[in-house]
């Protein structure tokens, strides 16, 4: 068994990528009222250009940058040849329910599948900039790693940045004022679309950051991120679609509960666990945890 | 006084029109080759799970993206009637409707609650955690699953009468028989009602329709479908595994159900076609085009996805609504 | 009214479609010579070329392939050709089955060959009744034991010494070289780990602790596992898994520092395949593990070094490990049934010619094979080896001593094995 703490550790290292990724998701959803499931297919394309640069510069953080920006113009790129069409044509009829959630499992399809034929589904290794191998302490090595470390510590400064933009700039205050009351933010001379457009974009260059973070640990592969957007979708609806703080909590309640279940059931009870946490959230607070209480469009 | 007798006579055409179509798929059976019957019975087990959607999503407006989950309960159940209690074909399949429409019931009380984006994130995890539940209790079989055996055609059909044909006769029948029935329910009142439900809940309820009792019936007979369909892929394989409910199942099912018309259910055999013909297309080009792994894994989830993506966007309806609209605009002018 | 009429035509028109769509007149034809003409031979394989379990085992199909293209360019068989259709099965038995079907009702092969994977062989031998179509199911890629069994699989002829025979082989070897210390086995929970715990318990050896994976987890799971092995203090472990499970364990254990004696199960043991997954050559280095073949670096023994040439010639010269060795080998052994089987070359002949004389076929097995009327099983033994600093695998002992036995309660018995020489140039003429 291992200690308390060592489980701990590595549920937050691991719930600190789900929490970007319940972050973009959480953002998109905000900003457009859309649960973008091709999330983790932009952060795989990202990802994989982030790849490619890793293993011609040999350099993890230019690979990042790269990655970032790739994920940034995919996610503009999303927002404005694909959403904007979709809201034009699909918006009645029984289907406008499900159109928008089917669309983006579609594009979520398309991606993996053109990864796939680009890269094929061969394994591929990212060397991290720092070591993979547990800290020594004293006499033991300890399953938690430099790694581990990084992406803590990576995640939190992304937060940082993400919640400045947001209550300090007025690029923040559009993107706020654009999801909630849209007609007002026009008429006070905000450019919704426009601001849609670079939320989006910004969902997708922290999706980049993630794939770039789990795939260092790891590896990649068109099946890699799987986890990460079952994951990060259930860390985001706990956590309340409505907010950004809540979108972080749930996901390090998540890795940090699946974490104690792996070490206490073995494993295999992941996925069940999963679900059954999220039950039991919606059964309690059908909202989520931290319900905001502006009121929300339904 | 009119609508009920409208009611009946129509039932009774439909029936007609059931046993006719039964008596074509009889024929048909004889004379095409084993490899088609096998499509045919993947179809059929198809047009049953992509009619449980069209309940479910286009009749009352519910999105779940966890049908393959549903599938699975109704497989396993089936399965493991017919491996551990040694019972005849029927009542095994019989379970497996109980069972999920059991199942769906849980469900759908727990649903009722949820909207939009929660239930899809719900059903979501559906999908992805119940087929993992095999690996944790032995006697679901673990990873490599339970056999699934209905048993080799009777005797008294010759020894020609191969086991794809038995598979076809028994999907095909359990597909008659449930489209049969859920057509009648959805042109009863049942189907208005769910339908006022998904176009107004609250003036529903207004109406004075018990909008959440209405939601947790559709869920539940929409389970007890899938659950049947489950039970049909199982029999096809001759086994039921996690392998065999996988998230792209689920994900397949919504694309056929939108690519056939999301609320139509005659769609459902076009939508049905279509999920089996893509691989079979695909394998074709991929074939064409040099037969590199990576094509021919990856080209027909390509190609779902590409007419998935057209399809919600320009036929969100299907595309009976979208000649609908051009035959509207002709006989305007 | 116009809505029920359009509805009706809806109905029709769907019914129409489905039942149209179905129409296509094919008469199967003769099955005891399906997929031989009087210029080809058709065969059929299933493998996993994309997926998890893909790593190392992809390559087997390509070098099957290759070893024919040297026959066929050489003669073939009696003047047919041998056309391998490899189809990917992902290891998902579903994808097993749908592919299989594609291979014997589309392609319609002659027989299959060198199907892989436990699970989804014992999943296609049900759905298509190999045995009772009395299809020929040649040298699977599985050492499931039960396979051998001649009532339920009397058309399919194992290759690989079954894994209840390794555990047997390796208890033994257990008990004699580490006998007082923490060991564990780590397995697959299935039939495929199921079976190696038999020959365990056969040989009466009893580990510390065992720890069953699923394929499905394993990448977030082997952290967990390696950590619990080392708060056990385990001294030697045992992994008895797919090279992707293999590969994770050893990277998680490299992680955590923890370094037992790794005892490698030959169905994941490949060094190159396991350097690919990212375990680092230190790690590799000093395991020990269980073959039956030489090692696919000894360039000495002339089977090795002719597969290697074909390899360069037709196989694009891909990096010569024991999953190419493998190809290789069981594709030898095809040909040389095919040829035993006759010109005149029928689904029974095949089978009765391996029966008969499948246990004088050449090959580059360092134990014996024993195919007879009485028995389907193939190679019954191995040998440990040890890799060396430079991932060759070497005897344990310095010299090379080959144990057998059977998957039943019969004992390990040192083996005076003398492989058969090779034909010349490696083209068989046997008939």
């Amino acid at each position: 068994m291992q200690s308390i703490i060592e489980t701990l550790l590595i549920g937050l290292s691991n719930g600190a990528v789900y929490a970007l990724i319940s972050l973009a998701l959480v953002l998109v959803w905000r900003s457009t009222r859309v649960v973008n499931f091709a999330q983790a297919g932009q952060a795989m394309i990202a990802t994989y250009v982030g790849f490619e640069i890793a293993s011609r510069s040999q350099v993890f953080w230019l690979a990042v940058l790269f990655a970032i920006v790739a994920g940034a113009l995919i996610g503009a790129g999303v927002d404005y040849f694909f959403m904007r069409v979709l809201f034009k044509h699909a918006t009645e009829g029984p289907a406008a329910v499900v159109a928008p959630v089917i669309a983006t499992l579609g594009l979520l399809g398309v991606i993996r599948a053109v990864v796939g034929l680009i890269w094929s589904s061969e394994y591929r290794l990212i060397e991290p900039p720092v070591s993979r191998n547990g800290y020594t302490i004293g006499e033991t090595t300890i399953p938690f790693s430099p790694l581990n470390t990084l992406i803590i510590v990576t995640v939190c400064i992304v937060l940082i940045v993400i919640s400045i933009i947001f209550r300090r700039t007025n690029l923040g205050l559009a993107l706020r004022a654009s999801a909630y009351a849209p007609e007002i933010a026009q008429l006070a001379g905000v450019r919704t679309a426009q601001t849609r457009t670079i939320g989006w974009a910004i969902a997708g260059g922290i999706g980049g950051i993630a794939g770039m973070l789990v795939s260092s640990e790891n590896y990649l592969s068109p099946y890699s991120l799987d986890l990460l957007l079952v994951f990060g979708f259930i860390a985001a609806v706990i956590g309340g679609l409505e907010s950004m703080v809540g979108a972080v909590v749930g996901a390090l309640l998540l890795g940090v509960l699946l974490s104690l279940v792996l070490n206490v059931f073995g494993t295999s009870a992941t996925f069940t666990s999963a679900f059954l946490i999220l039950i039991l959230v919606l059964l309690f607070k059908p909202d989520g945890i931290v319900a905001s209480r502006k009121g929300r469009r339904a | 006084m009119e609508s009920l007798l409208q009611g009946r006579g129509a039932v009774r055409k439909r029936l007609l029109f059931f046993i006719l179509l039964g008596w074509a798929l009889l024929i048909v059976g004889d004379r095409v080759s084993n490899v088609r019957l096998f499509q045919g019975a993947e179809i059929a087990m198809f047009t049953i799970a992509l009619a449980s959607i069209v309940l479910l999503t286009g009749y009352s407006g519910q999105v779940s993206l966890g049908s393959g989950a549903i599938m699975a309960v109704g497989g396993y159940a089936a399965a493991l009637t017919i491996t551990n209690l040694q019972t005849p074909i029927w009542f095994a399949f019989l379970m497996a409707v109980l069972v999920s429409a059991t199942f769906g019931a849980v469900l759908g009380a727990a649903a009722a609650r949820l909207s939009g984006p929660y239930l899809a994130g719900t059903t979501l995890a559906l999908a992805v955690g119940v087929p993992a539940l095999a690996n944790q209790f032995n006697f679901l079989g673990g990873e490599q699953g339970i056999f699934f055996d209905v048993g080799f055609p009777p005797e008294r059909f010759g020894s020609d009468f191969s086991q794809d044909k038995w598979f076809f006769w028994i999907s095909s029948f359990l597909a008659l028989v449930s489209i049969f029935i859920t057509s009648n329910i959805l042109k009863s009142r049942f189907g208005r009602t769910w339908q006022a439900i998904r176009a107004n809940s609250l003036a529903a309820e207004l109406a004075g329709i018990h909008a959440n009792r209405m939601k947790i019936l559709a869920f539940t007979l929409s389970s007890a479908l899938a659950g049947l369909a489950g039970a049909v892929l199982g029999m096809n394989l001759s086994l039921v595994a996690p392998g065999a409910y996988p998230l792209s199942l689920s994900f397949a099912l919504v694309t056929g159900a939108v690519l056939a018309g999301i609320s139509s259910l005659p769609g459902v055999m076009l939508g049905a076609v279509i999920l089996v013909a893509i691989p079979e297309i695909a394998d074709l080009v991929a074939g064409g085009l040099g037969d590199s792994e990576k094509v021919t894994t990856h080209l027909p989830g390509l190609i779902v996805s590409v007419l998935l993506i057209i399809s919600v966007i320009f036929t969100p309806n299907g595309p009976g609504e979208n000649i609908r609209r051009i035959l509207h605009k002709k006989s305007a002018h | 009214m116009i809505g029920k009429n359009r509805r009706k035509r809806t109905w029709f028109a769907a019914a129409v479609l489905a039942a149209g769509s179905l129409f296509a007149t094919s008469v199967p034809a003769n099955a005891n010579s399906t997929g031989v003409s009087s210029s080809e031979i058709k065969l059929g394989i299933t493998l996993p070329l994309t997926g998890g379990a893909s790593f190392g085992y992809k390559k087997v199909g390509d070098a099957m392939n290759a070893y024919f293209e040297y026959v066929n360019e050489n003669g073939g068989v009696y003047g047919r050709k041998i056309k391998l259709i490899i189809k990917d099965d992902e290891y998902s038995q579903v994808k097993a089955i749908s592919e299989t079907k594609k291979l014997l009702e589309s392609d319609r092969v002659f027989a299959l060959v060198g199907a892989l994977g436990t699970a989804n062989h014992k999943a296609v031998a049900a759905r298509f009744g190999l045995q009772r179509n009395k299809i020929p199911d040649l040298f699977i890629n599985t050492g499931f034991s039960g396979f051998a069994n001649r009532a339920q699989y009397g058309t399919t002829f194992p290759i690989l010494p079954s894994y209840a025979m390794e555990g047997k082989i390796l208890a033994k070897y257990l008990k004699e070289k580490y006998p007082n210390k923490k060991t564990a086995l780590i397995y697959q929970d299935d039939d495929f780990g199921a079976d190696v715990r038999v020959g365990f318990a056969t040989g009466e050896y009893k580990f510390t602790q065992e720890v069953a994976y699923s394929t499905a987890t394993i990448a977030t799971d082997a952290a967990k596992i390696v950590s619990d092995l080392k708060t056990l203090g385990a001294e030697v472990v045992v992994t008895f898994g797919v090279t992707q499970a293999t590969g994770a364990i050893l990277g998680a254990a490299a992680r955590v520092a923890f370094a037992p004696q790794w005892v490698l199960g030959s169905v994941g043991s490949d060094a190159t395949t396991l350097r690919s997954l990212g375990v680092p050559a230190q790690v590799i280095a000093g395991a020990e593990g269980a073959s039956f073949l030489p090692s696919p670096t000894d360039t000495s023994d002339e089977y090795v070094k002719l597969f290697q040439e074909v390899n360069t010639k037709y196989n694009k010269n891909v990096s010569f490990d024991n999953n190419v060795l493998v190809g290789m080998n069981t594709a030898m052994l095809t040909v040389q049934s095919l040829r035993a089987a006759g010109k005149n070359l029928t689904r029974a002949r095949l089978i009765s010619a391996i029966q008969s004389k499948g246990s004088t076929f050449a090959s580059a097995g360092l134990v014996p094979l024993n195919y007879s009327r009485t028995s389907n099983v193939g190679y019954n033994g191995y040998w440990i080896g040890k890799y060396d600093s430079s991932l060759v695998m070497k005897p344990v002992s310095g010299t090379l001593e080959v144990w057998t036995t059977d998957s039943a309660k019969g004992p390990v018995v040192k083996s005076n094995f003398k492989r058969p020489a090779m034909p010349a140039k490696g083209l068989p003429t046997n008939s």
